[in-house]
Formats: structure tokens, C-alpha cells, sequence
């Protein structure tokens, strides 16, 4: 007994123990950096200045500009309409993929090329958008050779929408991955059963199949929420500087050094993406399906 | 047979160069029970996804309540299936699984009139008062049951069950043996039911279906199929037999045994000489011969709480089981490695032979 109540305490410590490497990673590379933005975002900005001294300056200049609220929203409308894109796009694949074909190695072989794009670097596949959608571009090349248009279509490249067509390629796979994930999870017997009784296949996949795949959609959607909430290199490279997003802000304060606007705009962004996460989280009770 | 609610006509199916059902026909009358028994890939679960219509068979006819089904989707056949694994829907509760058919199926019920039924059915398995709960949050005799409640829910003709009990514990087998017999008694519906356990088949079905590499080799009730399997293969799933090889010839057995008189011999295309497990006695190594004599050494014993079964060894390898019910007295007691011939009444054999008498 007494040797049973020594050995709690010991199990304990080496618990502990086990936690600290990442306890002291997190510490340093995550907290520590955040309330730095949080404590910088309220610092005095001059020209070519920065002093501790605080300040709601730059909160107070953030909110009240046309041009940082009008990328808020941008960013905002951006991420929902490639978000439903990458849903669009993603939930057929994935159901495809993890549920339609019947052999594990062929979808296996499909979702590896779902993931090739990404042996090649960000930025090429990114730049690789313009001689597709540019005036000149393949698209319209195809479009004009085959008759259907006369004149070229200017709104395929350096627009909001290709920022959109950029992203919805480039993030669609992370919407793929988890869904087809749990899509194969699901016992084919299940919807044997409910074939079994009488259900059509509207049915199925209304009641069986998509409240079962809804873990993989929420994983999906926070894999492509996060990322898109914080792009900056699509919209630099497809928009012409047209599209602003709070990532090019970012960018740009940073480049001009301005780092207490910069540190304004982490703190936003930072804050919209927990609220987008938290919320994802109360659909589906992640803990409860992995 | 009067009125059979179900009939096959050599339904055959092919898997590549693998025919896992070869032309089988077989008549299924109102309100019966009956199993399949069969080893695995005897083509038993084969056969009850073709019935119920999982499977297209390549050739032959599948027809129920006199129409042809044979092409008839699965949710048109109004036949039940009982998922080995269940296949409960996870994310529903159990009045809601019970429920899934009657709302929807292909004529969707009103709310109040599916929820009515789906009470009276889990009542029905035993269920009553676990209707909201989680389908993981109950065990698994209970999902058991609501498997059973939900496809009962659609009061279909004819049940088929692909060993469902498989999952369960020895003792929860037994009770829902019992229950699934009852329960089928109270609705008047036929159970097709397909098992690999030899006990389960003999005690559950009216009719016991043997099959063996997709063909039905033995069908007949309970007793008929014990006390006369059609052929060595059938003596051999039964599990109740012991076999042994030789040679019949002219009304005589000649075996490891010796040379024994056989009064009658099933056609077979081989010579198999079968005596139960609780047909056989053993005499001292000493003791004068007369009649079948298999010199055998004694291997090990097992309790089984109502018989005890006993291991030998004959000279070539092979193991021959010995039932002794306690019921006839206290057993002998034998010892390890120590020879003693086993023996048996010739008139109780059942001797299968190229040459039927």
C-alpha cells in the first residue's frame, strides 16, 4: 500500500516530464510570439520609429480606414466563397475516392494524385495560373480557336476571380484528404442495410453518408479556413495587386516597417481564425469521432 | 411443399474462375426456419446476398411469394437482412435505427405512426426504455437485438440472418437462440438463417441446409441430417463423427480397426466408416478382442459440464473423439500414453461406400 501511494507521485513527475520538450516549444515559439504582436500592435508608430511607449493609435487608424476594413471583408469573402468551392469541388472527389471505387489500392493511387501538385513548389504552381487565364492564355486561346468566343475574356487573370480559381486548386486537396478519410471509414455493410430497407439513394446519402462524413468535412474546412485566411502569395501573384487581403497587408506593412500596423492586422487575423475555428469545432464533436 | 413462400432454381455464381454457388435449388415454405450450415467458403453467405438481392446470380432464378426477384433490387424485395456485424447506423440512436425503413423506405409513414411502430418493436426484442440512447452506448447483445428490431420494423416476408450470432458471447448465443426462435414463432415469418457452428444449426433450424463448396450437399430436419448425414462430407462439418478410412467390400469394412460386417452403406464416392463421438467405448489394451478393435493411446480429456470428452491418438495421427455423458455414470479414468482399444457397436456405423447396400 505504502509502496503503491509512493509510486503515484514518481508517475506523475515523469508525466510531466514527458510534457515539458513541448510545453517549452509551444512556450517559446507560439505563446511568447502572440502576446509580443498583442503588446507590439499597441506600441508608438513614427515614420522611421518604433518606441514601447502604448497607444491605440494604430488599432484606432485600422478601423477607421476604408482600405484596412475593405481587406477585412475581402479576406472574409475570399475565404467563404473558396471554402464552398473547395467544398463543391472536394465532396464529389472524395466520395469518389473513398467510397465509390471498391479497391483500396486504386484509391490509394487517386488520393497520391491528388497530392502530386504539391511536389512542385508553392509559388510555380501559383504562377503557373497566368499563361492558363491570361489574354493569351490557354483558356482563351482554346475558347477563341474553338469559336465560342470572339474576343478574349479579361476577367480570367489579375481579378478576384482568379484569385479564387488559384485557391480553390491549390486548397482542394486538404478538403479531399479528410473527407475521403472518413467516407472509407464507413462500414459498406451500413449502406447495405439501408438499401436493405428500401432507402433510395438520395436517402443514403442525405442520412447515412454525409452525417457521417461531417467529421472530415469540419477537419477539411479548418485545414482550408486557416490556410486561406492566411494567404498572401495567390493573391500577390493572380490579382495584380488588385485583391488585398489581410495577409498582403501584413506583407506590406512589414516591408515598409511598419510593425505595429502589421502586429494590428496579426492580432485581426488571429482572432477571426480562433472565432472560425471554435466555431467549426461546435458542429462535429471531434474528440468523439478520432 | 404446400405454398413455398421462397424458391430457388439453380442459381450459380461465379467469382472469376470461382464458382462459389453451383446450380442450387431449394424450396422455402411459410413460417419455417431454416440454416445453412457450411464451412467458410462453402458459399453460404454468397447465397443469402443473391436472396436478398446484394448479388445478381449469373444463372438460375430466385423467386419469392411467386414472382421472379431474380433482377429486383434489394430495397424492392420486401426481404429482411440481419448484417453479420449489425450494421447499425453509429450516429443514430436506437429508436431512430429501428425507425430508419419506416421513414425512409419506400413509402415513408407519418412521424407518430413510425415512432408507434418502432416502440412496439424494440418493446418487442426486449429493448423498452433504451430507445434514445446511442447505438455504441449499448452492448452487444442489445445491438443485437436492435439489428433484429429494425429489419423486423418492415414486417417482411422472409428474414434472412447471416450468423448473427457470430458476435456474440457463448452464453448471450444461447439466450438469443432461444429469443430469435420465439420471436420469429410470435410473427409467423421464415428465417433463413446462415451459421458455421454445427450446434447452432441443429438446434435452431426446422430445416438444416448443408452446403459445401457452393452446393447444398445434405437438406432435411435436424434429426434427419444427425442421425443420417447424406455423406461423409456432412458426417464431418456436423462435428460428431469420427471417421475413418478403409476399404468396404462384399457387406465388409476394412479398416485401422480390423475387418468389421456392415449391414447397410450409403453411395459415396469414397469408403468413410463414421461412428458418433458418444457411440464409441474403450476397453483395456488386455482385454479379449470381438468385434471393431482401434488400438489407440489416450491423449487428454475435457470437462464440458454435462459430458466429458476424451482425446486418443490412433498409430497413424489421427485423433478420434470420445463422448461420455455423465448422465450414464461417473467416467473412467484413463491414463496419459497408455494404449487402450476403442470399440463401438457395428450396427450403430454409419459406413459410406462406393458400393451402396
Amino acid at each position: 500500500m505504502s509502496d503503491m501511494t509512493a509510486s503515484v507521485p514518481r508517475k506523475d513527475n515523469s508525466t510531466r516530464l514527458l510534457l515539458l520538450p513541448g510545453v517549452i516549444w509551444m512556450m517559446l515559439f507560439l505563446i511568447t510570439p502572440i502576446l509580443m504582436i498583442v503588446y507590439v500592435s499597441f506600441w508608438t508608430q513614427t515614420t522611421f520609429n518604433i518606441s514601447p511607449d502604448p497607444t491605440l493609435a494604430s488599432w484606432k487608424q485600422f478601423f477607421s480606414s476604408d482600405t484596412y476594413i475593405g481587406s477585412l471583408w475581402t479576406t472574409m469573402r475570399i475565404w467563404l466563397i473558396v471554402l464552398a468551392m473547395t467544398f463543391i469541388v472536394g465532396y464529389p472527389t472524395a466520395l469518389f475516392v473513398g467510397l465509390l471505387v471498391k479497391s483500396k489500392t486504386l484509391s490509394t493511387i487517386l488520393l497520391v494524385i491528388c497530392v502530386i501538385p504539391f511536389w512542385t513548389s508553392f509559388l510555380i504552381r501559383v504562377l503557373a495560373w497566368r499563361p492558363m487565364l491570361g489574354k493569351e492564355g490557354a483558356i482563351n486561346i482554346l475558347l477563341l480557336k474553338a469559336g465560342i468566343i470572339q474576343q478574349p475574356i479579361e476577367v480570367l487573370l489579375f481579378t478576384e476571380l482568379s484569385v479564387i480559381i488559384g485557391m480553390t486548386q491549390i486548397y482542394c486537396v486538404f478538403m479531399v484528404g479528410p473527407i475521403a478519410f472518413m467516407l472509407a471509414r464507413i462500414d459498406r455493410n451500413i449502406i447495405e442495410a439501408a438499401r436493405d430497407l428500401g432507402a433510395g439513394f438520395g436517402r443514403i446519402f442525405w442520412k447515412i453518408i454525409f452525417p457521417l462524413s461531417m467529421p472530415g468535412v469540419v477537419v477539411g474546412a479548418i485545414f482550408v479556413s486557416v490556410m486561406v485566411l492566411g494567404e498572401f502569395a495567390t493573391s500577390g501573384a493572380l490579382s495584380g495587386r488588385k485583391v488585398n487581403l489581410l495577409g498582403n497587408i501584413i506583407v506590406t506593412q512589414v516591408g515598409s516597417l511598419k510593425w505595429a500596423m502589421a502586429s494590428v492586422v496579426g492580432v485581426i487575423l488571429t482572432v477571426v481564425m480562433g472565432v472560425v475555428i471554435a466555431g467549426f469545432l461546435r458542429i462535429v464533436d471531434l474528440k468523439r469521432e478520432l | 411443399m404446400e405454398a413455398a413462400v421462397f424458391r430457388l432454381e439453380g442459381v450459380t455464381k461465379r467469382y472469376g474462375d470461382l464458382v462459389t454457388l453451383d446450380n442450387v435449388s431449394l424450396d422455402v415454405g411459410v413460417n419455417e426456419y431454416v440454416s445453412f450450415l457450411g464451412p467458410s467458403g462453402s458459399g453460404k453467405t454468397t447465397l443469402l446476398r443473391v436472396i436478398a438481392g446484394f448479388e445478381t446470380p449469373d444463372s438460375g432464378r430466385v423467386f419469392f411469394e411467386g414472382r421472379d426477384i431474380t433482377y429486383l433490387p434489394a430495397h424492392e424485395r420486401g426481404i429482411g437482412f440481419v448484417f453479420q456485424n449489425f450494421a447499425l447506423f453509429p450516429h443514430l440512436t436506437v429508436i431512430k435505427n429501428v425507425g430508419f425503413g419506416l421513414t425512409h423506405g419506400k413509402t415513408p409513414l407519418a412521424a407518430a405512426e413510425v415512432d408507434r411502430r418502432a416502440r412496439e418493436m424494440i418493446a418487442m426484442v426486449g429493448l423498452a426504455g433504451m430507445e434514445d440512447r446511442g447505438v455504441d452506448q449499448i452492448s452487444g447483445g442489445q445491438r443485437q437485438r436492435v439489428a433484429l428490431a429494425r429489419t423486423l420494423a418492415m414486417e417482411p416476408k422472409l428474414v434472412l440472418l447471416d450468423e448473427p450470432l457470430g458476435a456474440l458471447d457463448a452464453n448471450l448465443r444461447g439466450r438469443m437462440r432461444n429469443e430469435l426462435r420465439a420471436i420469429r414463432e410470435r410473427l409467423g415469418v421464415t428465417f433463413l438463417h446462415v451459421t458455421g457452428s454445427e450446434n447452432e444449426a441443429l438446434a435452431m433450424g426446422d430445416r438444416v441446409v448443408v452446403l459445401d463448396r457452393g452446393r447444398i450437399i445434405q437438406s432435411g430436419t435436424a434429426d434427419q441430417v444427425y442421425d443420417t448425414p447424406a455423406s461423409p462430407d456432412v458426417a464431418h462439418y456436423l462435428n460428431r463423427f469420427n471417421l475413418f478410412e478403409g476399404v468396404l467390400s462384399a457387406g465388409h469394412f476394412t479398416g485401422a480397426f480390423g475387418t468389421v460386417r456392415v449391414p447397410s452403406a450409403r453411395g459415396s464416392d469414397r469408403d468413410i466408416y463414421a461412428v458418433r463421438y458418444d457411440r464409441m467405448r474403450v476397453r483395456s489394451a488386455l482385454a479379449p478382442a470381438d468385434g471393431p478393435a482401434l488400438p489407440a493411446t489416450f491423449v487428454a480429456s475435457e470437462y464440458l459440464g454435462s459430458s466429458i470428452m476424451n482425446f486418443f491418438e490412433t498409430g497413424d495421427g489421427q485423433v478420434v473423439e470420445l463422448e461420455h455423458h455423465l448422465s450414464l455414470g461417473a467416467p473412467d479414468t484413463y491414463e496419459a500414453r497408455k494404449d487402450y482399444i476403442l470399440t463401438w457397436d457395428p450396427d450403430q456405423a454409419i459406413v459410406f461406400g462406393r458400393e451402396a447396400l
